[in-house]
C-alpha cells in the first residue's frame, strides 16, 4: 500500500498492490524502492521468491521479474519464511537472507543481479563461521536486515546484538571488516527484527535499538561504542517501533510499528547533516 | 465605518491570531538549563525543532481520538522534561522531538464475523485496535449516523487479543472463539457475557499463522486452518493450553497452499479448505511455486499427507485471495468471502474443477469492501459479511444474488469511509519519485 508522504490518521492509501496476479503473500518484513530504476522490490517469503514491480504499480498487476526456483537456493523456515531482503540500487544487486539445509545458525546471504529473472543462481553467497552469521534461530526466526553503502562499498548485516560490516562484494566464508557490538551500542538481541538503513553521504547508520528506540551509529564505529543519536520512540509515543527508512530530501526518518499498525515520521536533521 | 458585526468578526480574528501565535510561541522551548560537564570540544547539546508545518498549529480538531490527544499531550510533556546529552563521557544525544506525522487507522478493521442467532448478536473481530465487538443482530446504522456502538467490547491487555482473524461462536452457550494469526499464536475463548478488559476463560496455543476456525459440533472437534506451513490442525473443541491436536492434515500431497478459509460438513463428513496457491516446502530450497487459488475437499477425518478428493480451481471460479468460508448444510451452498474480488462467491459443495459460482454477490449496491469474513444465520435466513475495507459488517438474505443492497449494515466508521487496511505494518520503504510511503502488510 502506498500513502502520501503527508498522510495522517485515517488516510486512504493512494495505491494498493493486491490480488492473485501480484504473487505477493504475507510475512513481507522488508521492501525496497529502487530510485535509480523506479522499481519496487519485495520478497514473497512463503514462496521462496523475489518480486520486482514497476514503480507506481497499482491494483492487481503482475511483477515484471520473479526470482524463483531450485537454482536460486532460496530457503525459508516454518516460522519466518525468508522474510527480509535489501537492494543496492547503485550496483544493481538484491540481497536476501536464506536458511540452509545445515540447520539453525547456518544461514547465508544470497546476492542476485537485479535483472535476474526466473530460476537463476545467486551471483555470490556470503556465509560460514567466519561471517559470524547466527540465523535462523531454532524457532526459525532472526533473518538479518541488510543495507549497502555504495559510497564506501560496504555491506551491513544485522545480527543479534550487533552490526556486521563487510566489503560490499564479500563472498564465501569471510570475516567482517568491522563489528559494532556490545552493551554500549544499545543493540539488542532482537535487533534482527529492525530495518537498517545507511545514509551514504556521511555514513550514518540508523536502526532500532534498546527500549523501543531508534539509534544512529557511524559506519566507521567499531566494537562496543555508544550510538551517536537516539530517539526514544516508545517513551515518546507509547508504541514500540521497529525499523526505520530514510527520506533525505526532507531530513525525515520514518519508523513502523509491527505491533500497533502505526507509521510515524520524525524530523531528524542530525542524521543527514552530521559531517 | 464598519458594521458592528464586522467589527466583532475583526476583533475575533485578532484574538484568534494572537492565540495561535502564543500557542506556536509556547511550543518553542527555552534553552536547556541542565548543568553539563565541559568536554573541551564542541558538542551538540540540544536538538529541538517544531513539528513539520503540515501539522503545526492547525485548528483543534474534534475528530481526534482520545488516544491521539493523550499521546500528543504525553509527547510534549516528555519533550519538556527530556535530557539531551548525558553527563560524563557518554556521547549519545537523545532527540526527543515528537513525530511530525503519524499514519494510523483510528477505526476498527473487521477481519471476521460470527452471527449468533441464539442470542441475536453479531460478533466482529477488529485486528486493528485489537478488540472483539458484539452488536445486536438487528442493528442497522442509519446513513446520517457516524457509527453504531457495540453492545459489548472485549478489549485490553488482559484479553490477549492481537492480530486476530478468525471467529467462531458456540451455537448453544454463545462462547466466543477468536484465533490470532501472527504475534500471539493462540485461540482465546470468552464466555458469552464477557465485556471489557477481561482474561479469556481459556486459551489454546496454535501454530504460527492460524487463520480460521470451524467446529464439528457432532464430534466436538475444532478445526484450525494454518496458512504456512499449510496445515489443518484438529483439536478437541474444549482443548486448552498446550494440548496437542488430535490429528494434523499436512504435506505436499494435500494440495494445501497458503490456506485461509475453512468449513466442515458434519452431515456428509467433509472438510473444505480454500487456498491462495502460494506454495513452498520450507525444508527444500527453491521449491516455491505459484498455483491458482482453489478450494480443496477432504474427508472430515483426513490426516497426514492425504490428497484432496475434489478440487475447485480455475479462472471461472473468480477466486481472488479467498478468505473465510461457510457452508449451508441444508442446500449444500458453500459461501466464500472473496477479498480482492470484492464479492461473495457461492459454490455447490459438490462442485469440481473449473466451475463458475452458482451465485455471486457483487456490485456497487452491495457495500462490499474487501470482504474477509462470512457467517450464516440459518434461523433468520441471512448471511453476514465482515468488510475489511470500510469498517463495516453487512447482512443479506441467505439466497441473495447479484448486485443487491444489504438488508442491514453495521458501520463503525462514517458512511463512505475507507480503511487504511493495515494488517501488520512491519516495514516501510520510501518512494522518492512519488513522495510516498510503501507499506507491506
Amino acid at each position: 500500500m502506498a500513502y502520501a508522504r503527508l498522510a495522517k490518521e485515517n488516510t486512504v492509501p493512494v495505491r494498493i498492490l493486491e490480488g492473485q496476479k501480484t504473487l505477493i503473500s504475507r510475512t513481507m518484513h522488508s521492501m525496497e524502492y529502487d530510485a535509480v530504476r523506479d522499481e519496487l522490490v519485495v520478497n514473497s517469503p512463503l514462496v521462496q521468491s523475489i518480486l520486482t514491480f514497476k514503480g507506481g504499480s497499482n491494483g492487481e498487476v503482475p511483477p515484471v521479474r520473479v526470482i524463483q526456483g531450485p537454482k536460486t537456493q532460496i530457503q525459508g523456515t516454518d516460522y519466518d519464511g525468508n522474510d527480509k531482503m535489501a537492494i543496492d540500487p547503485v550496483n544493481g544487486e538484491i540481497f536476501i537472507g536464506s536458511a540452509t539445509s545445515a540447520g539453525p545458525g547456518k544461514g547465508v546471504v544470497l546476492v542476485f543481479d537485479r535483472m535476474a529473472n526466473g530460476d537463476v543462481a545467486p551471483k555470490r553467497i556470503l556465509g560460514g563461521p567466519k561471517t559470524q552469521f547466527d540465523f535462523p534461530t531454532p524457532k526459525g526466526q532472526g533473518f538479518p536486515h541488510m543495507t549497502v553503502d555504495p559510497v564506501r562499498n560496504l555491506l551491513i548485516v544485522s545480527t543479534r546484538g550487533g552490526l556486521l560490516i563487510f566489503d560490499r562484494a564479500a563472498s564465501g566464508d569471510v570475516s567482517p571488516k568491522r563489528v559494532i557490538k556490545g552493551p554500549k551500542t544499545l543493540l539488542t538481541a532482537g535487533n534482527g527484527g529492525g530495518l537498517i538503513k545507511v545514509y551514504s553521504p556521511n555514513g550514518m547508520i540508523v536502526s532500532s535499538c534498546t527500549e523501543g528506540s531508534i539509534c544512529a551509529w557511524h559506519i566507521d564505529d567499531v566494537g562496543d561504542v555508544a550510538p551517536r543519536f537516539k530517539i526514544p520512540v516508545q517513551k515518546l509515543t507509547g508504541v514500540n517501533f521497529s525499523g526505520p527508512t530514510l527520506n533525505p530530501l526532507h531530513k525525515e526518518v520514518i519508523v513502523t510499528s509491527s505491533s500497533r499498525n502505526v507509521i510515524a515520521t520524525f524530523y531528524w536533521p542530525e542524521i543527514f547533516e552530521t559531517p | 465605518m464598519r458594521a458592528p458585526g464586522k467589527r466583532r468578526k475583526a476583533t475575533l480574528a485578532v484574538l484568534i491570531a494572537s492565540a495561535m501565535g502564543f500557542f506556536c510561541w509556547a511550543l518553542i522551548e527555552p534553552p536547556e538549563l541542565s548543568v553539563r560537564q565541559s568536554a573541551g570540544y564542541p558538542q551538540l547539546v540540544s536538538v529541538k525543532q517544531l513539528p513539520d508545518f503540515a501539522d503545526l498549529c492547525e485548528w483543534p480538531s474534534e475528530d481526534k481520538s482520545s488516544i491521539t490527544r493523550l499521546e500528543e499531550t504525553r509527547q510534549f510533556e516528555l519533550q519538556q522534561a527530556s535530557v539531551y546529552a548525558q553527563n560524563g563521557t557518554a556521547t549519545t544525544v537523545d532527540v526527543t522531538r515528537p513525530p511530525v506525522r503519524t499514519i494510523r487507522d483510528t477505526y476498527p478493521i473487521y477481519s471476521s464475523v460470527a452471527v449468533d442467532p441464539n442470542f441475536d448478536e453479531v460478533i466482529l473481530q477488529d485486528n486493528n485496535l485489537w478488540a472483539t465487538a458484539i452488536f445486536k443482530r438487528t442493528d442497522n446504522t442509519p446513513p446520517n449516523v457516524p457509527f453504531t456502538e457495540p453492545q459489548r467490547l472485549i478489549k485490553g491487555a488482559e484479553t490477549d487479543i492481537q492480530f486476530n482473524n478468525g471467529l467462531y461462536v458456540d451455537p448453544k452457550i454463545g462462547e466466543i472463539y477468536s484465533i490470532e494469526s501472527d504475534t500471539g499464536d493462540k485461540i482465546v475463548m470468552f464466555s458469552h457475557d464477557s465485556i471489557g478488559n477481561v482474561a479469556p476463560v481459556r486459551h489454546l496455543e496454535t501454530p504460527h499463522r492460524g487463520y480460521g476456525i470451524a467446529v464439528d459440533e457432532e464430534r466436538q472437534e475444532m478445526f484450525v486452518s494454518v496458512e504456512y506451513p499449510p496445515q489443518v490442525a484438529v483439536y478437541r473443541k474444549q482443548a486448552s493450553g498446550k494440548e496437542e491436536p488430535l490429528r494434523v492434515l499436512m504435506g505436499d500431497n494435500t494440495g494445501l497452499h497458503a490456506i485461509h478459509g475453512i468449513a466442515v460438513d458434519s452431515k456428509n463428513k467433509l472438510l473444505y479448505i480454500n487456498n491462495w496457491g502460494n506454495f513452498s516446502n520450507f525444508r527444500v530450497p527453491g521449491s516455491g511455486k505459484f498455483n491458482p487459488p482453489s478450494i480443496t475437499v477432504y474427508p472430515i477425518d483426513a490426516k497426514g499427507d492425504a490428497a484432496p478428493i475434489r478440487k475447485i480451481q480455475g479462472p471461472k471460479t473468480q477466486m481472488n485471495w479467498p478468505a473465510a468460508m461457510a457452508l449451508n448444510p441444508d442446500t449444500q451452498d458453500l459461501y466464500v468471502a472473496n477479498d480482492v474480488g470484492n464479492s461473495i462467491l457461492v459454490f455447490k459443495a459438490t462442485d469440481q474443477g473449473d466451475v463458475a459460482p452458482t451465485r455471486v454477490i457483487k456490485g456497487e449496491k452491495t457495500a462490499l469492501s474487501n470482504p474477509t469474513g462470512v457467517s450464516l444465520d440459518m434461523k433468520n435466513r441471512e448471511f453476514w459479511v465482515a468488510n475489511l475495507g470500510n469498517s463495516s459488517a453487512t447482512a443479506y438474505p441467505l439466497m441473495a444474488s447479484g448486485n443487491v443492497a444489504p438488508a442491514r449494515i453495521i458501520r463503525s466508521a462514517p458512511l463512505g469511509y475507507k480503511s487504511t487496511k493495515f494488517g501488520k505494518t512491519e516495514a516501510v520503504a520510501y518512494d522518492t519519485k512519488r513522495e510516498e510511503y510503501l507499506v507491506p502488510n
